[in-house]
C-alpha cells in the first residue's frame, strides 16, 4: 500500500508540473494540432473524386473461343449503373494495341487470355493468363491478379463438374465412349455455362462480388492525419520526458527519494505512470477534438481503436524510462527523443501512408512501432477492419513495451554515479 | 559517556580502479554535530550517500540508531534527513509543494506534511513565500528550502553535504542559527563543508579525510593544538598541513 501510495505521489507531481508548465502544454498539446490543421487542409479532397480503376481484358483466341465468352460475362456494360468503388471492365479488341498501351504507360494493365486458350482447357493441359501491367500501378496489378484468380479457380470447378458429369453420361450409355462424342459433349456443356444456361441456373458462367464496408464517399483526410500525429506526438511526448527523468538523476531528486523510503521499483513505477497518464490525457485530446472538430470517423470498432492509443501510450512510456536509462545526460536524452521520433515517424507512416511505400520499406518499417501503429489505425478507420484485424497490432506494441519496459527497470538508475 | 548514535567501521568503496573509500571508521554521539572535511575528491560525499543507504558498501559495517544499514536499510531511512551538496528540488514546484511532496514520501499524512512544512519554511524564514515557485527564488533561499525539506519527517539525524554553497552571508548565518537551534533541539548533524570557519564555528568534533581515509579526528581545540597553539593557528593551518598544498581535481 505504501508503494502504491508513493507511486501516485510521484506520477502526481509530474502531473503537476506537467500542469504548470505552459511550453510543455502547448508542445503537447496545442502543437500537434497544428500539424493536424495544416496536413488535413493540404490533404482535404484527398479520394473525393472518384478514381475508378479500369481493368482492361483482351484475347489471343479467335472469336467463339472461351475467353470470348468469359469476357462477354464480365465486362462493364454501362459504366453509369456502376456504384461508387466498384471497376471498370473493359474489353480491348485489339490485344498487341493494348499490350503497347501497356508499355507505353497509356494503361495501367492487362489482362489476356493465350490464343489456345479454349484448347487447354478442354483437353485439360495447363494454360497461363497473362497479365501485363505497370510497376507502380499497384491497386490495377492488385485487382487484375484477383480477377485473374477467380477466373481460373472457376473454370477448374467447372472443369471438375463436367468431366465428372461426362463420366456419368458415358457409365450411363448416354453417350457414345468414343472421344470425338466426349469433346462434343464437354464443348456443349461449356457453352452452355458460358452463355448462362447451366445446369443449377447460374445467370453466367463467372460472377464475381464486391463487399463494400459502408458507403463510398469522399476521403476525410483526418481520418489518416488525425491517428498518425496521435502516433507521432504521443511518442514525441513521452521521448522528450526523458530528458526530465536525466534531469532528476542529475541532480539527486531522485536519491533524495530513495534516501526518503521510497524504493527503486516505487520511483521507476511513478515516473511511468506519471508518463502513461500524461500520454492518456493526449489521446482523450486527440480522440475528442478529433470526433467533434475534425469529424473523424473511428471505423467498425472504436474500442479497437482505444485500445490502440492506449497501448501506444503504453509503449511510449516504457520508451522514456529505457531512453532515460541509455541517456547519460539530458542534452543526450534530448538527441535522442529528437532523432528517434523524426525517424521512427515517417518510416512507420505516421507522415504518409506506409502501404504506399515500396515492400522493401515497408518490411524495414516493420521494426518500429509506429509502423504497427499506424497499419492498425488504418485498417480501422480506412479500410474497414474488425477488432480482430487490429490484434497483431495491439499484440506488437505490447511486444514493443515489454522489450522497452524490461531494459528499463533492468538498467534504471536513481544516480548519475 | 556519550551515547553512540551512528558507528562506521571499516567501509571500502571502489568506483572500478578507485578507492573512493578505503577504511573509514569513526563514531557519531547522539546530539553532536559532526563535520567531515576534506580537499575535493576525499571521499566525503561518497561516505555520505553510503551512510544515507544510496550507495552500497563495499565492505563495513554502518549503525544508524541501532539499525544496521545493510540489514535494515528501512528502519535507518525512517530516522535519516539528507540535504544533498545539490539542490535537489522541484523548481517548477512552489516551496510548499515541494516540502509536502517530500513530507508524504517520507510517509506523513497530508495534513501532517503541511503542517510541517509550514513549520519548516517558517523556521527557515520562507513561510511568505510558501507558495512561491522555487526557480524563482534566490540562491540563498533555494539552500534554505534544501535544508528545510531534509527535515520533513522530523529525523534524528541530519546529513548536511555542503549545505551553505554559494550563498550570501546572511543566508549563511541564518542556516548556522538554524543548525544550532536543530542542535539543541537533539538531532544528531554530520555536516561537511569546505569553508573551515564553518566547521570550527558548528562542530563539535571534526574528521578530515583525504584519499578516502580519515587523517585525524578530534574536537577542532584539539587539532589545532597539534600544530601550535590554539588560539594563533586556524583549522584552515590544520586543514593544509594534513591534506598538503598541491591542488585537488
Amino acid at each position: 500500500m505504501k508503494h502504491l501510495t508513493h507511486i501516485w505521489f510521484i506520477a502526481l507531481k509530474d502531473l503537476k508540473i506537467f500542469a504548470k508548465d505552459r511550453a510543455s502544454v502547448f508542445f503537447f498539446i496545442v502543437f500537434p494540432f497544428m500539424f493536424i490543421v495544416l496536413f488535413t487542409f493540404l490533404l482535404q479532397g484527398t479520394g473525393g473524386e472518384d478514381n475508378r480503376v479500369e481493368l482492361h481484358m483482351a484475347t489471343r483466341e479467335a472469336s467463339g473461343g472461351l475467353s470470348q465468352q468469359i469476357i462477354g460475362a464480365i465486362v462493364t456494360p454501362d459504366e453509369s449503373l456502376l456504384k461508387p468503388g466498384d471497376p471498370v471492365i473493359i474489353w480491348d479488341k485489339d490485344y498487341e494495341a493494348s499490350r503497347q498501351a501497356v508499355i507505353d504507360g497509356e494503361l495501367e494493365g492487362l489482362l489476356a487470355f493465350p490464343a489456345d486458350f479454349t484448347q487447354s482447357v478442354m483437353t485439360g493441359e495447363k494454360t497461363k493468363l497473362e497479365i501485363f501491367s505497370d510497376a507502380g500501378a499497384t491497386y490495377a496489378r492488385a485487382a487484375l491478379n484477383s480477377i485473374a484468380g477467380a477466373i481460373s479457380s472457376q473454370i477448374s470447378t467447372d472443369k471438375v463438374v463436367i468431366d465428372a458429369s461426362i463420366s456419368l453420361l458415358v457409365g450411363s450409355g448416354a453417350i457414345p465412349a468414343d472421344s470425338e462424342s466426349i469433346d462434343r459433349a464437354t464443348q456443349q456443356l461449356l457453352n452452355a455455362a458460358m452463355s448462362g444456361a447451366a445446369p443449377g441456373g447460374s445467370d453466367s458462367f463467372l460472377t464475381y462480388k464486391i463487399v463494400n464496408v459502408g458507403d463510398v464517399e469522399a476521403g476525410n483526410a483526418s481520418d489518416f492525419v488525425i491517428p498518425g500525429y496521435l502516433v507521432m506526438f504521443v511518442f514525441f511526448a513521452a521521448a522528450v520526458s526523458a530528458q526530465r527523468i536525466v534531469w532528476e538523476r542529475q541532480n539527486h531528486t531522485l536519491e533524495r527519494l530513495l534516501a526518503s523510503s521510497v524504493k527503486r521499483e516505487s520511483i521507476l513505477g511513478g515516473i511511468y505512470t506519471g508518463t502513461f497518464i500524461r500520454g492518456l490525457i493526449q489521446i482523450i485530446i486527440f480522440w475528442v477534438v478529433g470526433i467533434l472538430v475534425f469529424n473523424v470517423d473511428l471505423g467498425l470498432s472504436p474500442p479497437a481503436v482505444i485500445i490502440l492509443s492506449v497501448l501506444m501510450v503504453i509503449m511510449s512510456a516504457a520508451f522514456a524510462l529505457m531512453l532515460a536509462t541509455l541517456a547519460r545526460t539530458m542534452r543526450s536524452a534530448a538527441s535522442l527523443a529528437v532523432l528517434t521520433s523524426l525517424l521512427l515517424a515517417p518510416l512507420g507512416g505516421c507522415w504518409w501512408p506506409s502501404f504506399l511505400y515500396p515492400e522493401w520499406l515497408q518490411n524495414i518499417a516493420k521494426i518500429t512501432p509506429h509502423a504497427w501503429a499506424t497499419s492498425g489505425f488504418n485498417k480501422l478507420m480506412l479500410f474497414g477492419a474488425d477488432f480482430g484485424d487490429a490484434l497483431p497490432s495491439m499484440l506488437a506494441l505490447l511486444v514493443f513495451a515489454l522489450i522497452f519496459g524490461i531494459i528499463a527497470a533492468w538498467r534504471f538508475r536513481t544516480s548519475a554515479t | 559517556m556519550a551515547e553512540e548514535f551512528m558507528v562506521v567501521k571499516d567501509l571500502y568503496k571502489s568506483f572500478k580502479d578507485l578507492k573512493a573509500v578505503n577504511g573509514v571508521s569513526f563514531s557519531i554521539y547522539k546530539g553532536e554535530i559532526f563535520g567531515l572535511l576534506g580537499p575535493n575528491g576525499a571521499g566525503k560525499t561518497t561516505t555520505i550517500r553510503m551512510l544515507s543507504t544510496v550507495l552500497e558498501a563495499d565492505k563495513g559495517e554502518i549503525i544508524i540508531g541501532g539499525h544496521s544499514v545493510k540489514k535494515d536499510a528501512e528502519a535507518v531511512r525512517s530516522i535519516i534527513g539528507v540535504c544533498p551538496q545539490d539542490l535537489a528540488l522541484y523548481e517548477d514546484l512552489s516551496a510548499l509543494d515541494n516540502m509536502v511532496f517530500f513530507g508524504r514520501m517520507a510517509g506523513m499524512e497530508g495534513k501532517e506534511a503541511k503542517a510541517q512544512a509550514m513549520e519548516n519554511l517558517k523556521l527557515m524564514g520562507l513561510e511568505g513565500r510558501a507558495k512561491g515557485k522555487v526557480g524563482k527564488f534566490s540562491g540563498g533561499m533555494k539552500r534554505r528550502i534544501n535544508l528545510a525539506i531534509a527535515l520533513m519527517g522530523s529525523p534524528q539525524l541530519l546529513f548536511l553535504d555542503e549545505p551553505t554553497v554559494g550563498i550570501d552571508p546572511q543566508s549563511r548565518n541564518h542556516i548556522f542559527e538554524n543548525i544550532q537551534g536543530l542542535q539543541k533541539k537533539g538531532l544528531t548533524i554530520l555536516y561537511t563543508t569546505h569553508y573551515m570557519e564553518e566547521a570550527d564555528r558548528l562542530c563539535n568534533r571534526i574528521a578530515i579525510m583525504d584519499g578516502g581515509q580519515i587523517i585525524a579526528l578530534d574536537t577542532s581545540y584539539n587539532l589545532k593544538k597539534q600544530i601550535g597553539s590554539p588560539e594563533k593557528v586556524t583549522l584552515e593551518d590544520v586543514f593544509l598541513k594534513l591534506t598538503g598544498r598541491s591542488l585537488r581535481d
